[in-house]
């Protein structure tokens, strides 16, 4: 009926089906020993890329593909700290993705998943945007894109995608049922140490912190009025070596201040092992200066 | 719906459903550990038990080992032991659900916010102190100050972290915020 093609709706339920159908190629079915199957994006020729949260612990895995083929997968790394495994597939052709637009709130997104039964599509808005951010275990996400779509344990990993079919990144569940992106560059950032080492591997000082008020009296010597108390120090750790004690208070790492813990997590970055670093520290009222060696953070 | 039978028999008829044979046979002896009859799943059990790989999860009186999905009536980690599959098999049989406490939704989370307001370096010991279990006699000996100091402390801190107990002052104040670089 004429009447019926014009129909905004049902041009826009089209318009959502065409998007499914040209996502199939990104979105792969994997199976490991004992597990049902979880989605995974196809990221680019002979790599898959999954959640790494969720993933059990093991070396090799089947991954299908919307061509019908079911071909042997070896997980070649994980890290925790983005939230990604990535699986060496060999026979994956690259599925040339298209770069997504600037995430906008409201913009629409599909998020695809894969089960036994096959493609899964959920749709809902992008409910926020904001600026980088730490994970608790240490990794940089380039933006924070939360979802307003729901997704069950078993459906995160997968593409999401915007209005016009670009790439944002993979989904995952972040606390409170809330659905994050992993955007597309986070992911891209670090897939080469991955596919080469098998983790990506960050800074580490040795210290458990909490972030307090540094005393009025030093607020002024020490240039600011917050700092970070050293409540634990790991035997033999880099801070131990540095002879950094239970109840200091640092305030700066390699001359830049510190007042958070995401401040801290900024500075042990990849780049950051191996350096070495002048920690600032606050002890029995007299600002102190140790040099430290950065460490590598060991898996948690 | 609630067998009418108040007791569950001690004795269940059990059917196994397992992805692969190494896995069956493992259920199947945990079955005969408990004292439970396995049987086929056609024979209408009094529970199943499986690794959720394979169909028969949507059974009423599933006992589901690791992958489970909320829809099965038990859910166990995949290295339960004995105890807790028989004691799980018991409960759906009676039309019971089972779930196990640390069975947790993935959560990818970030850095703890900023808390809104911050503690200083004493009020942080004292509150270590207490959450090691330290009577105020105790923390203020530790900390060489007095039992009234660290009274006044805890104060402060219940009034800064909006805590009505120590417990509370200690869950808010100092886990919540730890962070491990």
């Amino acid at each position: 009926m004429p009447a019926d093609a014009q129909n905004p709706l049902i041009l826009f339920s089209e318009a959502l089906a065409e998007r499914a159908r040209l996502a199939r190629p990104l979105v792969a079915g994997i199976t490991t020993q004992g597990h049902r199957t979880r989605p995974g994006t196809v990221w680019r020729k002979d790599v898959v890329v999954a959640s790494e949260q969720a993933f059990p612990d093991v070396a090799e895995a089947r991954v299908s593909l919307a061509d019908g083929r079911n071909l042997a997968a070896q997980v070649a790394g994980r890290d925790p700290g983005t939230n990604v495994i990535a699986l060496r597939v060999d026979g994956v052709s690259d599925p040339a993705p298209l770069a997504a637009a600037e995430p906008q709130p409201g913009a629409l997104a599909l998020a695809f998943g894969a089960d036994q039964i096959g493609l899964g599509v959920r749709l809902g808005v992008i409910h926020s945007v904001g600026p980088s951010w730490h994970s608790r275990a240490g990794g940089r996400i380039d933006r924070r894109i939360t979802l307003d779509i729901a997704l069950t344990r078993r459906e995160e990993g997968g593409p999401v995608l915007d209005a016009a079919g670009g790439l944002l990144g993979i989904s995952t569940l972040g606390p409170h049922g809330s659905v994050l992106v992993i955007p597309r560059s986070t992911v891209d950032a670090v897939l080469e140490p991955l596919l080469s080492k098998g983790r990506v591997e960050r800074g580490w000082l040795g210290v458990a912190v909490q972030p307090v008020l540094v005393p009025e009296t030093l607020q002024a010597a020490a240039g600011q009025s917050r700092g970070l108390m050293v409540m634990g120090v790991s035997k033999d750790g880099p801070a131990a070596q540095a002879a950094v004690h239970v109840g200091d208070i640092l305030v700066a790492i390699g001359g830049e201040s510190v007042t958070s813990s995401a401040m801290v997590a900024q500075r042990l970055g990849p780049d950051s092992v191996g350096r070495q670093v002048e920690l600032r520290l606050i002890r029995a009222g007299q600002l102190l200066a140790f040099n430290a060696t950065v460490g590598v953070r060991p898996p948690q | 719906m609630i067998p009418s039978g108040a007791v569950a028999p001690n004795r269940l008829r059990v059917a196994v459903v397992a992805s692969d044979a190494a896995m069956r046979s493992r259920l199947a002896e945990i079955i005969f550990e408990c004292g439970h009859a396995l049987v086929e799943v056609a024979a209408a059990p009094d529970a199943l038990l499986t690794d959720g790989t394979a169909d028969g999860t949507a059974l009423a009186s599933a006992v589901v080992l690791g992958d489970g999905e909320g829809d099965s009536a038990g859910l166990l980690p995949p290295d339960a032991s004995a105890a807790q599959i028989d004691a799980a098999l018991r409960a759906v049989a009676a039309g019971l659900t089972v779930r196990w406490p640390a069975r947790q939704v993935p959560a990818f989370g970030s850095l703890p916010e900023e808390p809104p307001v911050l503690l200083t370096p004493r009020e942080v010991e004292v509150l270590t102190a207490i959450g090691n279990g330290l009577s105020n006699k105790a923390a203020a000996r530790q900390l060489g100050i007095s039992p009234h100091t660290v009274k006044f402390h805890i104060e402060s801190l219940f009034r800064k972290l909006g805590a009505s107990s120590r417990a509370e002052a200690v869950a808010k104040g100092l886990k919540r915020q730890i962070v491990e670089f």
